[in-house]
Formats: structure tokens, C-alpha cells, sequence
């Protein structure tokens, strides 16, 4: 079944043609909402998002672009828009807890951190410091970035997903690696892990 | 070759992204600094996370969650339906009720108006006719 007539059927409400999407496209759309928003539980949750919203949408799809090209903005808008409800519901537990003087998370986790015993670098620390590196870089970076590295999607399609000239995404990809690498230069230094 | 200069390519190293030439000063530095070396291993150890990380298990109740959400909200399996079809024969056969009404009601109030007019105008005359003042005075 190609996309035309899996859009169609979808527009019709058949049922197995939505199935056949989500079998075909859930490993592509998890996978992207849990590199941005590192938690598979919350990136499930959001790729479930993503395909109820293309099943509610689907008579809109005028078939400019690829459906994944489609999937893949929704998919990064959503997880996007998480990180920021995320961030600012963050902000207010932090003040919340300056007022009533509540233990702060992120001590909690570095106290874990000492009581492990063996001080080799693990695969975990290796992927926590690299999200928290690629959480420090700029928004269209990251989307540029890890729609690259992890979907290994040519940069004309980030383009098209971004909404961006091939030339915008060549540089978003250049500046998030040189800054990737200084801030993982940074830790290497300090030897934060 | 500086280690600073290195510290700023090595990832286009790592990625293959470097002429020729850049690759062979890089190498050359690696085999002679072991700080830079060190950060190599490091640098890779870490972009070979991506590799790890990519394409993970799909949960395989996925679909079943996907299709007790979509239960959960009828309007969901209604909509398209509903959009398609339901909805503008809907909103026509009000367009047409409307028309129609509007057509008959005014029809009927200009055929009433006629009538009204031409009582009032026999009400005018026979009032003439009750209300003989001329006569009155002349009575008088």
C-alpha cells in the first residue's frame, strides 16, 4: 500500500489502513520524540499524540510533502513544545520548593551518582552527559542535529521538516556539532563523569 | 597542528567530513599528543552512544493503547464520517428548509398585505359613509 492509498483509506476511516501506518512509522516517530525528550514513557505518550492527531487530521493532508516528512514535524513540534511546558512547570516547582524549603531533584540525582561503586565510565553516564549536551544546544540545532544523527535523514528532508533552506540546515548541523564538541570537551576536561 | 585547532575538528574527523589533507595532520598530531588522544577515545566512545541508542524495541502494545485512546474519544472514529458527508447535507437541507420558508412566508405575507390593504381602504369609505358630517350639520 503506497501513501496516497494509505491516506485515503485513513481519510475514510479505515481502520487497518491507520494500522498499517502506525506499524510502518511507530519505531520512526517513538524514536525521535524519545531523543528529544529522553524518557520513553513521555516519548510513547507523545508518539501516541503524533498519530491520533494525523488520524484526527488526515483529511488535511494535501499530499505536498512525504507523510513521514509530516510525521516527523508533528512528532518534533509536540516534543518540543513538552520540553517547554517541562521546563516552565520546573521553573515553578524550583520556586515552589525555595518557598517551602523542599529538597531540590537535581541533588537528589547527584547523591545517587556517589553511592554508585564502580567509578567506570558507564554506557548510562555516556548517554546522560550526551543528552545533557544536546539539551544545551539551541532548539533548531538540536531538532537539525539528532534528526541527522539518530534518523539519518539527508539534510533535504530536515529542510523540508524544519521548513528551512538546505543551507540553513548545513549550518544548524555545523554549529550543533562545534557545540557539542566544546561542551563535551568541557566535561572532559573537568572530568565530569 | 595545535591541540586547540584539533579540539575544534575532531568531530568532522569522527564524521569523515575533512579533506584529505586536514585527516593526515589530524593522525599525525593523535599519534604524538596522548591528551589528544585521550579526548579522541572520548569524543568516539560518546558519538557511538547515537549508534546504541537508535531505532528502540517498539512497545508492543502500542497499537492497542493507540486504538482504546481513539475509543475513548467517539468523536474521533465519527469525525471523518461526519466531515465527509453527514455534515454538509446537514447544513443544505437547513440552507433549503430556510430557503423554502422564506419563499412560502413571503408569498403568503405579500398576499396578506394585499387583502389588508384593500379591507382598510373599504374600512376608510365606510367610515366616510358612518360618519356623515355634512348630513349632521345639515340635521342641524
Amino acid at each position: 500500500m503506497d501513501e496516497s492509498e494509505l491516506i485515503k483509506g485513513i481519510q475514510q476511516g479505515d481502520h487497518r489502513s491507520f494500522q498499517t501506518l502506525v506499524d510502518t512509522y511507530q519505531r520512526k516517530v517513538v524514536n525521535t520524540c524519545l531523543v528529544i525528550v529522553h524518557n520513553t514513557a513521555d516519548a510513547e505518550d507523545l508518539a501516541q499524540d503524533v498519530f491520533l492527531e494525523i488520524f484526527r487530521t488526515a483529511g488535511n493532508f494535501r499530499g505536498e510533502a512525504r507523510l513521514s516528512t509530516w510525521l516527523y514535524r508533528i512528532a518534533t513540534n509536540r516534543s518540543l513544545n513538552h520540553i517547554r511546558n517541562k521546563k516552565r512547570k520546573g521553573f515553578f516547582q524550583s520556586l515552589e520548593e525555595t518557598f517551602t524549603g523542599g529538597k531540590n531533584r537535581n541533588s537528589e540525582i547527584s547523591e545517587n551518582g556517589d553511592d554508585q561503586p564502580d567509578h567506570r565510565i558507564t554506557d548510562r553516564q555516556r548517554s546522560d552527559l550526551l543528552h545533557r549536551a544536546i539539551d544545551h544546544l539551541p532548539e533548531k540545532q538540536r531538532v537539525a542535529f539528532t534528526l541527522n544523527k539518530y534518523e539519518e535523514l539527508p539534510y533535504q528532508q530536515i529542510a523540508e521538516i524544519m521548513e528551512i533552506s538546505l543551507a540553513s540546515v548545513e549550518s544548524l548541523i555545523h554549529r550543533a556539532k562545534k557545540n557539542l564538541q566544546e561542551q563535551l570537551y568541557e566535561c572532559y576536561r573537568k572530568k565530569c563523569v | 597542528m595545535k591541540c586547540k585547532t584539533l579540539h575544534k575538528d575532531l568531530i568532522f574527523y569522527l564524521d569523515n567530513e575533512l579533506p584529505i589533507e586536514k585527516r593526515k595532520e589530524i593522525e599525525r598530531h593523535l599519534e604524538m599528543c596522548a591528551d589528544c588522544r585521550n579526548f579522541y577515545s572520548f569524543l568516539q566512545a560518546e558519538m557511538q552512544i547515537i549508534g546504541k541508542e537508535k531505532n528502540p524495541e517498539p512497545s508492543p502494545f502500542f497499537f492497542t493503547r493507540l486504538s482504546a485512546r481513539i475509543d475513548e474519544r467517539p468523536d474521533f472514529r465519527q469525525q471523518s464520517l461526519w466531515n465527509r458527508v453527514a455534515q454538509p447535507a446537514f447544513f443544505s437541507l437547513i440552507l433549503i428548509a430556510g430557503i423554502y420558508g422564506g419563499l412560502r412566508f413571503g408569498s403568503h405575507a405579500s398576499s396578506g398585505a394585499i387583502h389588508q390593504t384593500s379591507s382598510s381602504s373599504v374600512q376608510l369609505l365606510n367610515d366616510f359613509e358612518s360618519e356623515p358630517i355634512e348630513s349632521f350639520l345639515l340635521d342641524q
